[in-house]
């Protein structure tokens, strides 16, 4: 029996169609992924499915729900199928619980209000729920006494506590790390084998990967490809789908190691804290041309830290760091996270980068003879920030850098902001980069495999509590060791 | 318990500065202090050069500044505030006996202003943008921008010149403490409402107002189990900072009805020249306030577990 089925769902702003019909349907026991980049439009599909539209935005179709029929244009006739019919899962847990009200309690009123339980039965219920999601003692904590995990489960818990049997997941791994991400998508597993119909949205290709099912492919609001996950995944059909699949770290081919090539910085035994917390200490290890130094390490351990004091701009509480003579401050730089607010809002990117050039006696042809390198067209320049894509962008600013003639670049999560494809051009062209202009690179990332696919040696730090940070990584080779 | 000690170091530390403040103004009074003190304490009719005499020898007077200053706080310490200069009555009966009457005026007023402002606020809030909402701005930022003795005279002129409903002045009847409860309280659900609005607003568009929607409950169930807890933290906070306003307002609107409240004997105190009058009023102002926002920081912490770490 088919749990929901959508017909011919479109999304329209003011009468341009953003996204075009999608059609699906969801079976007990078997999840759908609808995956797709930012803007390929599969939250608007998820939200036109619930009825939780921003206002501005008109969806058409039809959506069978059990037996309830509904028409997508009028959302209210959503709403009475919230939590009894359909769950919904947040985005952030952590920002979808009432902070001033204990764990358990918001469990128990959806099994009051919602399935019209007796007080005592919802309290006893809700008990239960938490017991089976392994949170017997978190039921009396506020949520921000709870870890992200803890939240995400009570979060299931209480919307699924009205009854509801389909639960939709409008990516529930954002911003989380390769761990916490299994994490959440096992327990979707497990709600989906109490019976019931799961439908994830996602940008991940690993969670994708592990929730399997069914797929729906989006590309700006079009369905590119539909079929068994694992076949979408295996075997694409489609150039978009597997430039998709191609652009996952994971599915990166491993670059080859460099020689070392000259020294240009030397660390040893350095440490340094931030607000009175060490962060890292007794870190040494060589940067050479033409090599990249990778940094993992969840959020908050220290690793923009690290390169403010690569870079010289902090000064290390400990330990040593002698640049190799001869060498200008200049030729330490940094590439920013976010290239949108690396670079003067309000003039054109070419007045920018002409200014660059002369102040390091830099010829001006120099711009236009990088510009074909990085993969840049000339009109770009005539272009303010804001015109441009973040991919192009962020090229921009490895251009500016390159004006300079950097000997190191701290790339500090240069494509955090980027789509998975965009991701992988930056990120090769930072490779090459340190080939061809001799550049010793630190690379920043979250991402474990983008790390270890790309860089020479990887240096990983542990969080900021734990009292030593470890190195570890497929291709470890680091001058010093770490006690 | 850190927040008590803080309130605590607070309360000592205005009581330094208003018992500086008047010991200042007791020294810079024209005049030679022991014989206004005498005759306070004594009478007119009483107070010779001996009496004077004798005053300014126990309080130091005409001794160097600093034990004499000394002496002065530690009579206050002591909860000891002399006598009236006016009345010659001591100055901590004279003030228990108005303090009741600003108080009940006071808690009449804030009471009001509650009933008026949040409700009005919250409901504009749950819909920023739409009718309520724009016309409460305006109708809200129109009567702040009125002082309250003007507020007070347009109550009067209207309520009671006009129309003849309620007594212009006057003490002891419930029909008394409208009007001027009233002035005080249409500037306090002025300011509440715009906060009430804007934390509603706030909560309103978090993710976890919309979650609560989500698991299927009512929009009311969602305002009442959710919203109301949540605006309620940042309007009691507000409301601690509002005690200023009120007194404020106290001062002036006890001064236009003539209710014998503390306000009231305060700018009696000032014109008189009544030095302890001033400082128990000033004292017991100030003390209030430390009071108060002591008090809400208790109550907020225990409606925000976040507050109380």
């Amino acid at each position: 029996m088919t749990l929901l089925k959508a017909d011919d769902i479109t999304v329209a702003q003011g009468g341009t169609p953003i996204l075009h019909p999608v059609s699906l349907h969801l079976e007990p026991g078997e999840p759908l992924v609808i995956l797709g980049e930012t803007g390929s439009g599969k939250s608007l599909l998820a939200q036109a499915i619930m009825g939780t539209l921003p206002r501005d935005l008109a969806a058409r179709g039809r959506v069978v729900l059990g037996d309830h029929l509904l028409d997508a244009a009028r959302p209210g006739g959503f709403r009475p199928l919230w939590g009894r019919q359909i769950a919904v899962l947040p985005q952030e847990p952590w920002l979808s619980l009432d902070p001033l009200m204990r764990a358990k309690g918001q469990v128990t009123e959806a099994h009051h209000l919602v399935r019209g339980m007796t007080v005592p039965d919802a309290g006893a219920q809700a008990t239960a729920d938490l017991d089976r999601l392994g949170l017997a003692e978190a039921g009396m904590r506020y949520p921000h006494e709870l870890s992200g995990g803890m939240a995400q489960r009570v979060a299931i818990a209480a919307a699924r506590a009205g009854g509801a049997r389909i639960v939709i997941a409008d990516e529930p791994t954002k911003g989380l790390d390769a761990a916490r991400r299994d994490e959440v998508a096992d327990l979707l597993l497990a709600e989906l084998a109490r019976g019931g119909g799961l439908l994830v949205i996602t940008h991940d290709l690993a969670l994708a990967r592990r929730i399997g099912g069914r797929m729906i492919v989006l590309r700006e609001g079009r369905v590119v490809e539909t079929g068994p996950t694992a076949t979408v995944m295996g075997a694409p059909t489609q150039a978009y789908t597997r430039d998709l699949i191609a652009a996952d770290p994971e599915n990166w081919e491993l670059r080859n190691r460099r020689p070392a090539g000259a020294p240009v910085l030397t660390a040893t035994g350095l440490a340094a804290g931030r607000g009175g917390v060490r962060l890292f200490s007794d870190l040494s290890f060589d940067l050479t041309a033409g090599r990249i130094l990778g940094v993992t390490g969840p959020s908050g351990c220290g690793k923009s830290t690290l390169g403010d004091v690569v870079l010289g701009l902090a000064p290390p509480s400990a330990g040593r760091m002698s640049r190799s003579a001869g060498l200008a401050p200049t030729a330490f730089q940094k590439l920013y996270q976010d290239p949108v607010a690396a670079f003067p809002r309000h003039r054109t990117l070419g007045r920018t980068l002409a200014d660059v050039a002369p102040r390091h006696g830099e010829p001006q042809d120099r711009i236009d003879r990088l510009m074909p390198r990085l993969g840049l067209a000339p009109v770009l320049l005539t272009r303010k920030p804001d015109a441009v894509s973040g991919g192009e962008l962020q090229r921009l600013a490895l251009l500016r850098l390159l004006l300079v003639r950097p000997k190191f670049i701290f790339a500090d999560e240069p494509t955090s902001r980027l789509d998975p494809i965009t991701q992988k051009q930056v990120i090769d062209l930072l490779c090459e980069t340190a080939t061809t202009e001799g550049c010793a690179i630190m690379l920043v990332s979250h991402d474990p495999e983008l790390v270890a696919r790309t860089a020479d040696h990887v240096l990983s730090l542990a969080p900021a509590k734990a009292s030593e940070p470890d190195l570890s990584g497929p291709r470890v080779k680091l001058a010093g060791h770490l006690g | 318990m850190n927040t008590l000690m803080t309130r605590g170091i607070q309360a000592l530390m205005v009581a330094v500065l208003i018992g500086a403040a008047t010991f200042a103004m007791m020294r810079a009074l024209p005049g030679d202090a022991a014989y206004r003190i005498a005759a306070g304490r004594y009478g007119y009719d009483n107070v010779d050069t001996a009496a004077a005499d004798a005053v300014r020898a126990e309080l130091g007077l005409d001794g160097p500044a600093l034990p004499a200053f000394l002496n002065w706080l530690g009579d206050l310490l002591r909860l000891d505030f002399g006598h009236s200069l006016v009345s010659g009555q001591p100055v901590i009966a004279e003030i228990g006996h108005q303090l009741g009457a600003s108080l009940s005026l006071a808690a009449v007023a804030v009471l009001l202003s509650l009933i008026m402002g949040p409700p009005l606020g919250i409901l504009a809030g749950l819909r920023p943008g739409g009718m309520l909402d724009r016309v409460l701005l305006v109708v809200s930022t129109g009567l702040k921008a009125v002082p309250q003795f003007l507020m007070a005279l347009i109550l009067i002129l209207i309520l009671s010149v006009q129309l003849r409903l309620l007594p212009a002045a006057g003490y002891g009847a419930a029909r008394h403490f409208i009007l001027p409860a009233l002035a005080l309280a249409l500037g306090l659900a002025a300011v509440n409402a715009r906060i009430a609005r804007d934390a509603m607003a706030r909560i309103g568009a978090m993710p976890f107002y919309s979650f609560a929607q989500w698991k299927g409950l009512s929009p009311r169930q969602t305002l009442l189990r959710h919203g109301l807890r949540n605006v309620s933290v940042p309007l009691l906070t507000y409301l601690g900072l509002q005690f200023v306003t009120l007194v404020e307002g106290v001062v002036v609107v006890e001064a236009i009805f003539g209710w014998p409240g503390i306000g009231h004997a305060l700018v009696h105190a000032i014109f008189s020249r009544d030095v302890p009058m001033v400082q128990g009023t000033a004292l017991c102002l100030g003390l209030g306030f430390v009071l108060i926002n002591a008090v809400i920081d208790l109550v907020t912490g225990r409606i925000d577990p976040r507050r109380a770490a």
